[in-house]
């Protein structure tokens, strides 16, 4: 057998940029050359604590982007590091948004808080493709936690980019309420076909609404999250029915994950 | 004496099977069955002495214990796996030494010339389950699966006897050992039948004195013998379309009839040969220069399995039951174009409550 590549090894890369998002959110631009597709996701490593999958959320000039909220031992780490600081990660790991079905047609991209992160990419290149209509609803808990807020003029200016809080907040002039609202009152024409990310709840509900639109379940494509560990489908942890989420997804066409997607604890 | 390649057969005397188990010893770390605290366990053995040769290891649900029996491998499978060695309950992947804040990383990757003394044929079928597991259906095959797998031997021993617990017929996986053996061993009354199953098998054999041609009667004495222990077997459920009948009861009330006995102690996924499921620890130096990557067992049965954000996925215990018993007869041959389980029956001996997975089988997929 010839000597197999060890999935288990990191890479280097020096945090060029910081940005800080809100409380406790950051965004990272470190330099790679590795090639990398929207939606594939990254292991981030700190030592001593350990790895955590996150999302690619965009690709800049020889540097790749991710934005990290510190809720346990190691996006706590991550969130600590500064310009010129390594990061140490393992991947590209995962499938790819399926674009070119959106080609000529809707495409609807439906992001939940910090889904947002796992759909901008995608998002970015739907902007240089040739999609007939592309909207992009993101839903966020409230003003303090918006993400990216820089890039939403640009954003706006170019397609239908809508977002909403769920709750009022005196600085925000926009829409308030579930991104459920948003989704009821849209026009979409049933060939339209929805890339989403965000809670398990949002998208379960999302979908239902889309449903009711028209939209088959097979135009439909959820980034999903679980818990992973290895992230080349060996450990067990990501597994949702057959499929391993590390492996065959993150991203999984509607139709084939609802079964298990909506049953109860799978 | 003229040497036999793969596919030919010798009578070995007891003097015979110690002189090959020398050969082999020379040449390998042998992992055999050993008597171990009140136990029949896979462990290195040096000394063929050592093999537990006239016992019978007795089992049913939640209960095992040994009793003196006439003969020599008299026993079936040891009470825990070959995948204690193959994929180590606990396994350095890397160890990362920090220095002036960067970081430099060292690998390590075992490969050792191990030899399995006396496996059984469900074990083998489990071995070749590991093997598209780590391997063969396996995108990033495992670096340090194949480094200990690479040179393995294998000598397989047909069972002249099944416990209780046993289901190997029902699996298709046993009791008769088909294929994927160096050496295949079967106790006759005149002595042990020993069949060649590869090159090198053949290589070792004929470095053996203590040896004689096979005869007709030999192998014919051998299809009795396995006849006979597969007649003492009960075909539990069919194999045959069980999976599509497994998803259409997901929602089956059945399941939560399991929550009111297993108590999610996690030794059925421990004791199973083919649970491959782990997670990775850190394991730190007090100075905090050096902090291994490690590879520890896992269990789909333990609260934080599957936890996201800080909900489990799975909270009740009937649901990653549910879990364990769809993976190894449904999941899994989407997952591995096989079952993951083949029917050892460790995990009934082992369940502490003595829950059988045949008759859950039975009750969920055919009641
Ligand atoms: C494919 C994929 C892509 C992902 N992309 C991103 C991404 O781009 N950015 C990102 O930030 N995350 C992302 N995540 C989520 C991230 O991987 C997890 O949150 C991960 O568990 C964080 O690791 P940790 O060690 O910091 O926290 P853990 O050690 O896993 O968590 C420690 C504890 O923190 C608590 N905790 C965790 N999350 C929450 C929460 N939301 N609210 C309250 N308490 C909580 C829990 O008690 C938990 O047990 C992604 C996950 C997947 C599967
Ligand atoms: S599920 Fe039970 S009977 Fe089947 S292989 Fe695993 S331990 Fe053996
Ligand atoms: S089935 Fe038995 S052995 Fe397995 S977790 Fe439940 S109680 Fe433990
Ligand atoms: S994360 Fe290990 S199998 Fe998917």
């Amino acid at each position: 057998m010839p000597t197999l590549e060890n999935p288990y090894l990191l890479k280097a890369g020096r945090v060029e940029k910081v940005i800080k998002e809100c409380e406790g959110v950051y965004t990272f631009h470190v330099r790679t050359q590795e090639p990398a597709y929207p939606g594939q996701y990254n292991m981030l490593y700190a030592f001593g604590v350990g790895e955590a999958p996150i999302t690619i959320a965009s690709m800049g000039e020889e540097c790749i982007v991710h934005t990290v909220r510190a809720v346990g031992d190691v996006t706590r780490h991550i969130d600590q590091l500064r310009e010129g600081d390594y990061l140490y990660w393992r991947g590209p790991y995962g499938n790819r948004w399926a674009i070119e079905r959106a080609y000529n047609k809707t495409l609807l991209i439906i992001s939940g808080g910090l889904g947002l992160a796992a759909t901008r990419w995608v998002f970015e290149e739907a902007l240089n493709k040739p999609i007939k209509r592309l909207v992009h609803l993101y839903g966020s808990k409230d003003y303090d936690s918006l993400l990216y807020r820089y890039l939403y003029e640009n954003w706006s200016s170019k397609v239908e980019f809508y977002i909403t809080l769920d709750r009022p907040d005196p600085r925000w002039k926009g829409k308030v309420g579930l991104i459920t609202e948003l989704l009821k009152e849209l026009e979409l024409d049933e060939d339209t076909i929805v890339f989403t990310c965000g809670p398990d709840p949002m998208v379960k509900a999302c979908v239902r609404i889309l449903q009711e639109k028209g939209i088959p379940q097979n135009n439909i494509y959820a980034s999903l999250e679980r818990h992973m560990k290895c992230s080349v489908g060996t450990c067990g942890h990501c597994m949702i029915g057959p499929y391993f989420v590390c492996k065959d997804g993150p991203i999984f066409r509607y139709d084939l994950i609802r079964e298990y997607f909506e049953r109860k604890e799978v | 004496m003229e040497s036999k390649g793969k596919g030919g057969g010798y009578l070995l005397s007891l003097e015979g099977i110690r002189e090959l188990f020398d050969r082999l010893r020379e040449k390998y770390r042998v992992i055999a069955p050993k008597l171990k605290d009140g136990l029949i366990a896979f462990s290195d053995v040096d000394n063929f002495e050592s093999l537990p040769f006239g016992y019978k290891n007795v089992e049913a649900p939640g209960f095992y214990s040994l009793e003196r029996s006439g003969g020599y491998f008299t026993y079936t499978h040891p009470y825990n796996s070959f995948k204690n060695f193959l994929h180590p309950p606990e396994l350095t992947l890397i160890k990362v030494k920090k220095e002036n804040g960067k970081l430099s990383f060292q690998v390590h990757i075992q490969e050792e010339a191990l030899c399995l003394f006396d496996i059984r044929a469900c074990d083998l079928s489990a071995l070749r389950v590991l093997d598209l597991v780590f391997l063969h259906k396996n995108p990033h095959p495992d670096p340090y699966y194949a480094g200990l797998r690479k040179g393995l031997f294998v000598v397989a021993v047909n069972c002249t006897y099944a416990t209780s617990t046993c289901f190997c017929s029902t699996m298709g996986t046993g009791p008769e050992v088909k294929e994927g053996y160096d050496l295949l061993i079967t106790e006759l009354s005149e002595g042990f039948l020993v069949e060649v199953g590869s090159e090198r098998g053949g290589e070792i054999l004929e470095k053996v004195e203590n040896k004689s041609d096979a005869e007709r009667r030999h192998f014919k004495e051998k299809a009795q013998r396995l006849g006979e222990t597969e007649a003492t077997m009960r075909v539990h459920f069919e194999k045959e379309g069980l999976q599509e009948r497994l998803y259409g009861r997901m929602d089956s009330t059945y399941w939560e009839h399991i929550e009111k006995r297993c108590v999610a102690c996690t030794s059925c996924t421990q004791a199973c040969p083919t649970c491959f499921c782990f997670d990775i620890l850190e394991k730190n130096q007090l100075d905090l220069k050096e902090s291994q990557r490690v590879r520890v067992w896992d269990s789909c049965f333990s609260p934080s399995f599957a936890t996201v954000h800080r909900f489990n996925l799975r909270q009740s215990v009937h649901s990653r039951y549910r879990q364990w018993l769809m993976h190894k007869f449904a999941y899994w041959v989407d997952q591995f174009d096989c079952f993951g389980c083949v029917g050892c029956g460790r995990c009934i001996t082992w369940c502490p409550v003595g829950i059988d997975i045949r008759e859950e089988v039975r009750r969920i997929a055919y009641a």
